[in-house]
C-alpha cells in the first residue's frame, strides 16, 4: 500500500524538490539544469549497470553523439528543439542496432573496456575525422539558430530549468513502468543468472540488446538537452576520463533503483560544487569517496531514503501494534 | 625507407614500455581476476620518483632503481590491503574500487609535485646507426633490451621456479594449492610485487619520452588496457604480443597517418574483440 | 566407547560445531572425534553437509561456534595451509588436479610445501604414476586423477587424510584398486572419508558417522554393526 503511494508520488516529490531548489537558490538554476540533465544520464547508465550488470566505461560516448547528433541538426538543418530531441534519440537508437550484436555477446570485463574504446574513437571521430562539419575542438555554436518554442520558450534559461523538469517527470514515469513491466524483471533475472535465463526458454540475447538501447537513448536525449542548454558542443563532452562520472552518480544514488539516479545525480553534483569551491582539483575525494560509498553504503543515497523510511514505518506499525493490545 | 625503420624501431620501444606497464594489469586479472585499474600508479609513481631522485643525485640508474621500489612497494600495499580482500566480488566492483584508488593515487601526486608537468632528461644522448646509417638513439634500444630481458625473466619465473609453478596451479585453483600447505597468498603477492616493479621501471623508462605529469597513468591506462585485452587477460604471452603489435600500430601507423597514433589501437582493440571475445591469446572467463 | 584412552589419542576433536554460509545455516551442533591410526567415514545425503564439515576442518571455512582441536590444539581460524601443514590433507570431491601442470609438476608441489621429496611411497602405492609422470594431468583418467590427489596427499607423511567421496564417478574396477590403497594408505595414516560406497566402508571402517540436514545423527562402532548395519537409509 505504502509502496504504491511512494512509487506514483516519488517523481512529483522529485519534482517539486526541484522546484523548491530553484526558488531558494535563484543563482544555482544553472546547476540545478544540470542536475536534471545528468540525471537522465545517470538513469540510462543504472540500465545497463543495474538492470543487465554491465559496467561501460564509455557512456560520454553515446552522451555526445546525441549532443552531436542535435548540435549538427540545428547547425546544419533547422531550429525546431523538440526535431533535435527526436534525432538524438533516434540516432542512438541506430547506434545501438549496430552495436547491440558485438557488444551484447561479450563478457562484462571485456564490455567495460570496449566501451572505452568506443570513447576514444567518438572522440576521434568528433574531433578529427568530421572536422569540417563538427569544427574539431573549436566546437560547433549553434544557438542564434535555435527557434521559439510555443507556450513556453525554453531558449531562455529559466524556462528551460522548467521544460527539463517535464521531461524528467516523463522520463521517471516510464522509468518506474518499466521496472515493473516484464521487461525490467526479465532484465534483472538475467543479471542475476544469465544461464537459467536461457535454459527457461528467454532470449537473454534480445533482452540484454534492448536495455543496451534504452540506455544509450537516454544517453542520447541527455546529450541532446547539454547541447541546447550550452547553445554549443565540443569533443571533450566524449572524453574518456568523464566515463567515471556517471557510473560514481550511479552508486551513489543506488545502482539498479528507479529513483536512485535522480538522488545520485544530485549528491554527485552536488559533491563536486561544493568541492571545487575550495579545491582545484579533485581526484583526491572522488577516490575517497568512490570507495568509502562502495564499502559503506553500497545501497547508495536511495538506500538510505528506503532504510530511513523503513524505520519509520516500522516505528508506526509497532505503535499501532501496541494500541492493538491495549 | 629510412623514416620506416626508425618507425619500427621506435615502435619497439614503445611495445617494450607497453609490455612493462601492462603485466601489473595481465596478473592482477591472471591471479585474483581483479581488474586493478590502480596499477597505472606504479607506473606513474615510478616516473615521478625517477624525476625526483634524478633531480637529486643526478643517476638516472638510481632513479630508475628507486622507480622499480616504489612501484613495488605501492604493489604490496595494495595487494595486501586491498586486493586480496575483494577478489571475489564481482567484476564491476573491483574496478570501480580499484579506479578510486587511481584518483586517490592522482590526487597525491597533485598534492606532492604540484600540477605542472616535470621535463625528465634522456639518460643516454648517443645516437647509433644500424641497417647502413639509419639513426636511431640509444636509449630506444635500451628500452628495448629491457623489456626483452624482462619478459624473459617472468617467463623463466613462471616455467622454472616452484613459485611459478604454484601459481599457475593457484590460478587454476587457489583452494587447492592451499590444500597442499602452501601458502598462495603469499605467492601471489611476490607476483604482484614484480608486477608493480616492473610498471614503475616502465614509468622510469618512459619518463625520459614524455612529460611527467599528474595524468600519465590516465593516458597510460587505456593504452595498457588495449594491450591486455588484445592479448587476452591473464595471458603474460598475449600482453607481449599484444604490446609487438599495438607498438607498430602506433608508430608505423602514425608514421602514415598521424592520427592513427592515438586512435589505431582502439580500432585494432575494437575489431579484435568483436571478431575474438577473449582477446589474442585469452581463456574463456 | 569415550575413555580416558581414547581421548588421549584423539587427533582430531570437534566441539559443538556451527558453521554458514553467510546467513545459511548448514551445521548444527557436530561433535566428532577422529583417533590416531583410525578409518572413519562419514556418511548421509546429497546437501547434507559433509563437504562443508570437511571443509571446515581443512580450514576453508571458519566456524560460527565450536571449536576444532588438533592434537589438542585448537585451529580455530587458523588459515588452511597451515593446517596442511600441521599434517592434515584433504582432497576436494572435484578431483581437480592442477591440469596446466604435469605429474610431476603436481607433485613437485605437494614437496614444495611440505619440504619431503621422497617420492617412493608414491610410486609403490600407484606405481602407474611413475609412468605418467611427463603427462600433463589435466589429461589423466578420472581415477588416475584420484590415484595422482591420493599420491600428492601421503608426500610429507601427513597425520590424517581426509577425502571427500574419492570413488564417486569412478567405474566398479577403478574403484576396487583404490579400495586397496585405502587399505594401504591406512596402514601409516589416519583417515576420515566421505564416501557413498557401502562394500567398502563395510569392508574398512573403524568408525562410521552419519549426517542429515547439518547434524550427525548415528555414530557406530562396532565393526559387527558397521557390517550389518543398513546405512542406506541414510544415503
Ligand atoms: N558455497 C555455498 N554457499 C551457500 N550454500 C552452500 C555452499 N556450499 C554448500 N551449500 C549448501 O550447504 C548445504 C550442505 O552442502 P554440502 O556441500 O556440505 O553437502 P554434502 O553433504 O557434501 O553434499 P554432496 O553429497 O552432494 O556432496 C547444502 O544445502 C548446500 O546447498
Ligand atoms: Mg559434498
Amino acid at each position: 500500500m505504502n509502496k504504491r503511494i511512494l512509487s506514483i508520488l516519488g517523481p512529483v516529490i522529485i519534482i517539486v524538490l526541484m522546484i523548491i531548489f530553484r526558488y531558494i537558490f535563484p543563482n544555482k538554476i544553472t546547476f540545478l539544469t544540470e542536475v536534471v540533465i545528468f540525471s537522465i544520464y545517470v538513469m540510462g547508465n543504472n540500465v545497463l549497470m543495474g538492470y543487465l550488470g554491465y559496467t561501460s566505461f564509455g557512456q560520454p560516448f553515446y552522451l555526445s553523439t546525441g549532443a552531436y547528433s542535435a548540435a549538427i541538426y540545428f547547425a546544419y538543418f533547422g531550429g525546431n528543439i523538440f526535431m533535435a530531441m527526436l534525432v538524438a534519440v533516434i540516432v542512438g537508437f541506430l547506434l545501438s542496432l549496430v552495436l547491440a550484436p558485438g557488444l551484447m555477446r561479450l563478457k562484462s570485463s571485456y564490455f567495460t573496456l570496449i566501451n572505452a574504446a568506443l570513447c576514444a574513437i567518438g572522440v576521434f571521430v568528433f574531433e578529427r575525422l568530421l572536422i569540417d562539419i563538427t569544427n574539431g575542438n573549436d566546437g560547433l555554436w549553434f544557438r542564434g539558430n535555435m527557434t521559439a518554442t510555443p507556450f513556453l520558450d525554453v531558449r531562455y534559461p529559466k524556462n528551460f530549468f522548467f521544460f527539463v523538469l517535464l521531461i524528467l517527470l516523463i522520463a521517471l514515469y516510464l522509468y518506474q513502468k518499466m521496472d515493473k513491466s516484464a521487461l525490467g524483471i526479465s532484465m534483472k533475472a538475467t543479471k542475476a543468472n544469465p544461464e537459467k535465463m536461457t535454459f527457461i526458454g528467454y532470449n537473454v540475447f534480445l533482452i540484454r540488446s534492448i536495455g543496451y538501447s534504452i540506455s544509450i537513448m537516454m544517453s542520447a536525449l541527455a546529450g541532446a538537452l547539454y547541447a541546447i542548454n550550452f547553445g554549443f558542443v565540443n569533443p571533450s563532452l566524449g572524453e574518456n576520463t568523464r566515463a567515471i562520472e556517471v557510473l560514481l552518480a550511479t552508486l551513489i544514488g543506488g545502482v539498479g533503483s528507479v529513483f536512485g539516479p535522480f538522488f545520485g545525480a544530485l549528491g554527485f553534483l552536488g559533491m563536486k560544487d561544493i568541492v571545487s569551491s575550495f579545491m582545484s582539483r579533485w581526484e583526491f575525494v572522488v577516490g575517497i569517496i568512490t570507495i568509502v560509498v562502495l564499502f559503506k553504503f553500497n545501497r547508495g543515497i536511495w538506500g538510505l531514503i528506503q532504510d530511513g523510511a523503513g524505520l519509520l514505518q516500522s516505528r508506526k506499525k509497532r505503535e499501532k501494534t501496541v494500541k492493538v493490545e491495549e | 625507407m629510412e623514416i620506416w625503420i626508425t618507425a619500427i624501431i621506435y615502435g619497439l620501444a614503445t611495445s617494450g614500455i607497453l609490455f612493462l606497464v601492462s603485466l601489473a594489469l595481465s596478473i592482477g586479472y591472471g591471479l585474483m581476476r581483479v581488474v586493478n585499474m590502480e596499477a597505472m600508479l606504479y607506473y606513474s609513481f615510478g616516473a615521478y620518483v625517477t624525476y625526483t631522485i634524478i633531480s637529486v643525485t643526478g643517476s638516472f640508474i638510481l632513479g630508475a632503481l628507486g622507480g622499480m621500489v616504489v612501484g613495488a612497494g605501492l604493489g604490496l600495499i595494495v595487494e595486501t590491503q586491498l586486493l586480496r580482500k575483494i577478489y571475489d566480488r564481482p567484476m564491476m566492483f573491483t574496478m570501480v574500487v580499484t579506479f578510486g584508488v587511481f584518483m586517490i593515487g592522482i590526487g597525491i601526486i597533485q598534492f606532492v609535485w604540484g600540477l605542472e608537468p616535470k621535463p625528465v632528461a634522456s639518460p643516454i644522448s648517443a645516437i647509433v646507426k644500424i641497417f647502413g646509417g639509419v639513426q636511431i638513439p640509444a636509449y630506444r634500444l635500451l628500452i628495448i633490451v629491457v623489456a626483452i630481458a624482462a619478459y624473459i625473466l617472468i617467463q623463466l619465473m613462471m616455467n622454472r621456479t616452484i613459485i611459478g609453478k604454484a601459481l599457475r596451479a593457484g590460478i587454476d585453483n587457489r583452494e587447492n594449492v592451499e590444500g597442499l600447505g602452501v601458502n598462495i597468498n603469499k605467492i601471489f603477492t611476490i607476483t604482484f610485487i614484480v608486477a608493480s616493479a616492473f610498471a614503475g621501471l616502465g614509468g622510469a623508462l618512459n619518463a625520459p619520452l614524455v612529460m611527467v605529469g599528474p595524468y600519465m597513468g590516465f593516458d597510460m591506462l587505456l593504452f595498457a588496457f588495449i594491450t591486455v585485452i588484445l592479448g587476452g587477460l591473464g595471458s603474460i604471452k598475449g600482453t607481449m604480443v599484444a604490446a609487438l603489435i599495438l607498438g607498430q600500430v602506433i608508430n608505423v601507423g602514425g608514421t602514415l597517418w598521424a592520427p592513427l597514433a592515438f586512435v589505431g589501437p582502439f580500432i585494432v582493440m575494437f575489431f579484435t574483440i568483436l571478431i575474438r571475445p577473449t582477446g589474442l591469446f585469452g581463456k574463456e572467463i | 566407547m569415550s575413555g580416558v584412552d581414547m581421548s588421549q589419542n584423539a587427533l582430531i576433536e570437534v566441539d559443538d560445531l556451527y558453521v554458514n554460509y553467510g546467513k545459511l545455516a548448514v551445521l548444527f551442533d557436530i561433535s566428532l572425534k577422529i583417533n590416531q591410526s583410525e578409518v572413519v567415514f562419514l556418511v548421509g545425503r546429497n546437501g547434507a553437509g559433509k563437504t562443508t564439515l570437511f571443509r571446515t576442518i581443512a580450514g576453508f571455512l571458519h566456524p560460527k561456534e565450536g571449536e576444532i582441536k588438533l592434537k589438542g590444539e585448537s585451529i580455530n581460524g587458523m588459515g588452511a595451509y597451515r593446517i596442511a601443514r600441521k599434517g592434515v590433507k584433504y582432497i576436494h570431491q572435484d578431483k581437480q588436479v592442477f591440469g596446466d601442470l604435469s605429474v610431476k609438476e603436481n607433485l613437485e608441489l605437494s614437496s614444495y610445501a611440505t619440504g619431503d621429496y621422497n617420492w617412493e611411497p608414491v610410486f609403490a602405492m600407484f606405481p602407474k604414476l611413475k609412468i605418467l609422470i611427463d603427462r600433463k594431468a589435466g589429461k589423466l583418467s578420472g581415477g588416475e586423477k584420484q590415484m595422482l590427489l591420493m599420491g600428492m596427499a601421503i608426500i610429507g607423511k601427513p597425520d590424517l587424510v581426509m577425502m571427500d567421496e574419492p570413488t564417486e564417478g569412478l567405474a566398479p574396477h577403478v574403484i576396487q584398486d583404490l579400495a586397496v590403497s585405502f587399505k594401504e594408505i591406512s596402514k601409516t595414516t589416519t583417515l576420515f572419508i566421505v564416501e557413498q560406497n557401502l562394500p567398502i566402508i563395510a569392508d574398512i571402517a573403524d568408525r562410521v558417522y552419519c549426517m542429515k540436514e547439518g547434524k550427525i545423527i548415528v555414530e557406530e562402532g562396532c565393526r559387527e554393526d558397521i557390517q550389518n548395519l543398513c546405512f542406506e537409509q541414510y544415503l
